[in-house]
């Protein structure tokens, strides 16, 4: 099993759900009809807006816990990997299993795709971090050695020419990806370092760890240059610059996520995502953007106008799938009983409106959001969809039943080894 | 992204000050930044050209096409492509998004100098050895060369009492120096017996000349923003001239002279100048001295005074200045070497805790009321969740600057071969003698390459100490 997710062979019974009743009812509520058919109606914070995302494929193969999954930042693939030692990766379209590369000696603890979506590269509890060329599905020859302890976390700069790799050895590495080579050690913390992740453009890293830090460095000169505290110190197992870079998000062990606003000094915490459990284990998630259109019932006269929101995927240790609004912290979704145990992993690719999801059951779940239904139709712009759904916009015949479709496919595709 | 974080201090720096690294791949002869500052490319004596990444000190690409002494390099304005010129009578225009070259044109003579079009990366100008310079359009494979003219320009009353001598002078002077103004509109031109010309790139005619020196120009560079240039000469003077905009409507070539703001030079020691370069502002001027271990910085905007004096390892043949920051690459002449300058950054301790404040003197801490009440948990929690009202935007971006990364330019794809860069290694072995790290199958074939001006390859590549550089060589063979 991965040691890095702390994930013990036996499974530790599901938590209770508990969360606070307004939350729940908040959920439990019906599928809100606003009666009036102004444009705006829905970019009403008062509205509650709730997100539709459905299964779309259940991915088979993994003989163990899947630790971490990723979509390729093109959408095409879906790649995940596991406390059995493999990385699989899997055709987002189809859910068709494409690869399955074997090579760590155990459990792989996280993936991250290169920018190019041609390059994989993977940390394990083996202390060694790989590179898995997707389009030929071969090996990089040479192993990136030098950490001194399990691999917990690794980042592509966004020109993929650094790697950044934070360990139990409670040190942040960067790698020089084309050489292999080390470049720069950077003395992050004094507990195991959970996540680390590039800004957009490349000149920061945040790392985090179980101490509580979360700290900023600057990538050319490997200088610190903020240091995040929260006052209850928990254990900071996961982080992630806001898209626009402004923001860390932190997942940290009191259940709770956290918005951190890191420029100014010292560092101000701005919101915290309630709702979920995270007491144990390593826990990810990621941003993403939705439509507050998408939720909405619209005439046929609206346009589309309004700037996307941004969206927080998070998994839970009582096996759920959860989804905030950023600005408002408003839960958007609770998938219930999304894997049976832990959700260790969740990932997101606007483009594509799909959401991934790995868990202790050792399954992959792909959720697609549910744009089907005739009303919403309006609430996309064209160029926005994919091929397929432009030609179901189109299809005066198309009454939805295809959503059923979907929902029937069901990959189960043993492991080929 | 990182700069709202640095210290002002840090950032308010605008000269390189201690020597950071050292960046090792053959025997290298000429190197120039990128535009955007994250490559490095540097042209070495036995023709590769290698482009390193700036931010890993890495190898980003090995160009492999040349067989003799890389004389010059020039980057397209979105990086794309790299012309290099060399001394086995070509220049080669490369495409970095596939590592292929893309043209490659031959000449009659050793190339001194290619420099590419301000916006059009597809037609350049180059000065020879002994030959005449000459514009060249590679839009189709089959290459279009234009000569341009050498001879300065004669106002008609010159032209009229010009002496038998003055045109036999006139016939042997020789370009050595062409690049393009800041809009391309114009080629500047120098020649070894100190003219400056500007040449109409559209019509090839000389439209201006002024005599600046009696000795040979060897090298010229621009500002950033096109405003100000600086020549240095074989006459140890370098001077620094302020340049009007050519392209304004009521501008007369005619009545134009080029005149001097500003002039270096060493009046005790008469030292003479490798290289010159702007800093990126244009305000500081710093050039390398021939036979000392020195980089000279003199303050522009402060009426020339001396300002800095950078200490090299070895004597600096040619050196570039990072195009936004203080960092500064440079050639050593005995082992080809990359040494890098830059500023070390300091670490602002506050940045390690968040209650870390970073004060000049004692204070006495003065107790607030309420510092040390006891709250309960749920209290404090409930406080800080109704203080996250705040409107928060995590996805709008900043808009960034030009020499920042910018998600959609042309980014170089990163190659994964890993190049072994083992055969470029030499160790020394006592004082100017050097051999290979690891003799092997490619010290064969290094030996029997056929070269054409290959004493200068073999000559870095066996290790021993090169005989010179781009900017001696040029002036042994022309005085």
């Amino acid at each position: 099993m991965s040691g890095s997710r702390q994930l013990s062979a036996s499974q530790s019974p599901r938590r209770a759900i508990s969360r606070s009743p307004s939350r729940l009812s908040f959920q439990h509520s019906p599928s809100p009809l606003p009666a009036s058919h102004e444009p705006f109606a829905a970019a009403n914070d008062e509205t509650p807006v709730q997100l539709d995302y459905k299964p779309q494929f259940t991915l088979r193969g993994h003989k163990k816990a899947v630790s971490d999954v990723k979509i390729s930042p093109d959408g095409a693939r879906i790649a995940s990997c596991s406390a059995d030692g493999t990385i699989k990766i899997w055709n987002a379209q189809t859910g068709q299993h494409e690869h399955t590369f074997e090579g760590h000696l155990a459990g792989v603890s996280v993936i991250a795709w290169s920018p190019d979506s041609r390059w994989i590269a993977s940390g394990a509890d083996d202390k060694v971090i790989r590179l898995w060329d997707v389009t030929m599905g071969k090996p990089h020859p040479y192993p990136f050695l030098g950490h001194s302890n399990y691999i917990s976390s690794l980042a592509f700069s966004p020109k993929g020419n650094i790697l950044a790799s934070g360990s139990h050895d409670e040190a942040v590495f960067l790698w020089d990806v084309r050489a292999a080579r080390r470049i720069r050690s950077l003395p992050a913390h004094s507990d195991p370092v959970g996540g680390v992740d590039f800004t957009h453009d490349g000149t920061l890293i945040v790392s985090c760890s179980s101490d509580g830090l979360i700290r900023i460095w600057d990538t050319s000169t490997g200088q610190c240059l903020r240091t995040i505290i929260h006052e209850d110190h928990a254990p900071v197992m996961s982080v992630k610059f806001s898209p626009n870079g402004k923001y860390v998000l932190a997942w940290t062990l009191d259940s709770s996520i956290r918005l951190w606003n890191y420029v100014e000094h010292p560092g101000r915490c701005v919101k915290t995502y309630q709702g979920h459990t995270n007491k144990k284990f390593g826990i990810t998630g990621t941003f993403g953007t939705y439509s507050r259109y998408e939720a909405m019932y619209q005439t046929e006269n609206d346009k589309y106008t309004e700037k996307p929101s941004a969206l927080m995927v998070s998994g839970s240790e009582d096996g759920s799938l959860w989804i905030w609004d950023v600005g408002n912290k408003k839960i958007l979704q609770t998938i219930e009983n999304a894997h049976d145990g832990v959700v260790f992993a969740a990932d997101a690719h606007h483009k594509a409106r799909q959401v991934v999801s790995g868990g202790a059951d050792g399954l992959v779940k792909v959720w697609k959001h549910n744009i089907q239904t005739a009303d919403r139709r309006q609430v996309f712009p064209k160029d926005d969809l994919d091929d397929e759904h432009q030609a179901r916009m189109q299809d005066p015949t198309d009454d939805g039943s295809r959503m059923e479709l979907d929902d029937a496919v069901v990959v189960k595709r043993e492991d080929l080894q | 992204m990182n700069l709202s974080l640095v210290e002002p201090e840090y950032l308010a720096k605008d000269l390189p000050e201690a020597l950071q690294d050292c960046l090792k791949s053959g025997f290298s002869t000429c190197i120039r930044f990128n535009h955007r500052g994250d490559f490095l490319a540097s042209g070495r004596g036995d023709g590769n050209v290698i482009i390193f990444d700036c931010d890993t000190n890495g190898i980003a690409r090995k160009l492999s096409g040349h067989f003799a002494h890389v004389q010059s390099l020039c980057w397209s304005a979105d990086d794309r492509y790299l012309l290099t010129a060399s001394q086995d009578w070509s220049v080669v225009l490369w495409d970095l998004s596939t590592g292929e070259r893309m043209r490659r044109v031959r000449f009659e003579a050793p190339i001194f100098l290619a420099e590419l079009h301000p916006t059009n990366h597809l037609l350049f100008v180059c000065a020879q050895f002994d030959e005449q310079p000459m514009l060249v359009d590679v839009q189709e494979p089959e290459a279009v060369k234009r000569v341009l003219p050498t001879i300065p320009k004669r106002s008609e009353d010159e032209i009229a009492n010009a002496t038998e001598k003055q045109a036999a002078q006139d016939a042997k002077q020789n370009t050595t120096a062409t690049i393009f103004s800041p809009t391309g509109d114009f080629i500047f031109s120098c020649t070894n017996k100190g003219w400056f010309n500007i040449i109409d790139t559209a019509t090839c005619q000389t439209l201006s000349s002024t005599k600046i020196t009696s000795s040979m120009i060897t090298l010229m560079r621009l500002t950033a923003n096109g405003k100000s240039m600086v020549i240095n000469s074989g006459d140890r003077i370098i001077r620094t001239f302020e340049l009007p905009d050519m392209t304004a409507p009521d501008f007369n070539f005619d009545n134009f002279q080029l005149e001097v703001r500003q002039k270096y030079q060493d009046v005790i020691n008469k030292l003479s100048w490798h290289w010159v370069c702007w800093n990126p502002s244009g305000e500081h001027i710093l050039a390398s001295t021939m036979m000392h271990h020195n980089i000279y910085c003199w303050a522009e905007h402060l009426e020339g005074s001396l300002v800095k004096i950078l200490e090299a390892p070895d004597e600096i043949t040619s050196f570039d200045f990072h195009p936004y920051k203080p960092r500064v690459a440079a050639i050593g002449q005995d082992d080809g070497q990359i040494y890098l300058w830059g500023v070390p950054a300091p670490q602002s301790w506050a940045a390690l805790a968040p209650d870390f404040v970073e004060v000049e003197e004692n204070v006495e801490h003065a107790e607030r009321e309420d510092e040390f009440d006891i709250q309960p948990a749920e209290e404090l929690q409930r406080r800080r969740l109704d203080l996250e009202d705040e409107e928060i935007d995590v996805l709008t971006m900043d808009p960034v600057k030009d020499s920042q990364f910018q998600p959609g330019a042309f980014v170089m794809p990163v190659s994964m071969d890993v190049i072994s860069d083992v055969e470029d290694e030499v160790v020394a072995i006592g004082a100017g003698q050097f051999r290979r790290k690891t003799p092997g199958q490619d010290w064969l074939t290094v030996e029997t390459e056929p070269a054409l001006s290959g004493d200068e390859s073999k000559k870095a590549s066996n290790g021993t100490r090169s005989a010179g550089n781009g900017g001696t060589k040029r002036k042994q063979r022309t005085d």
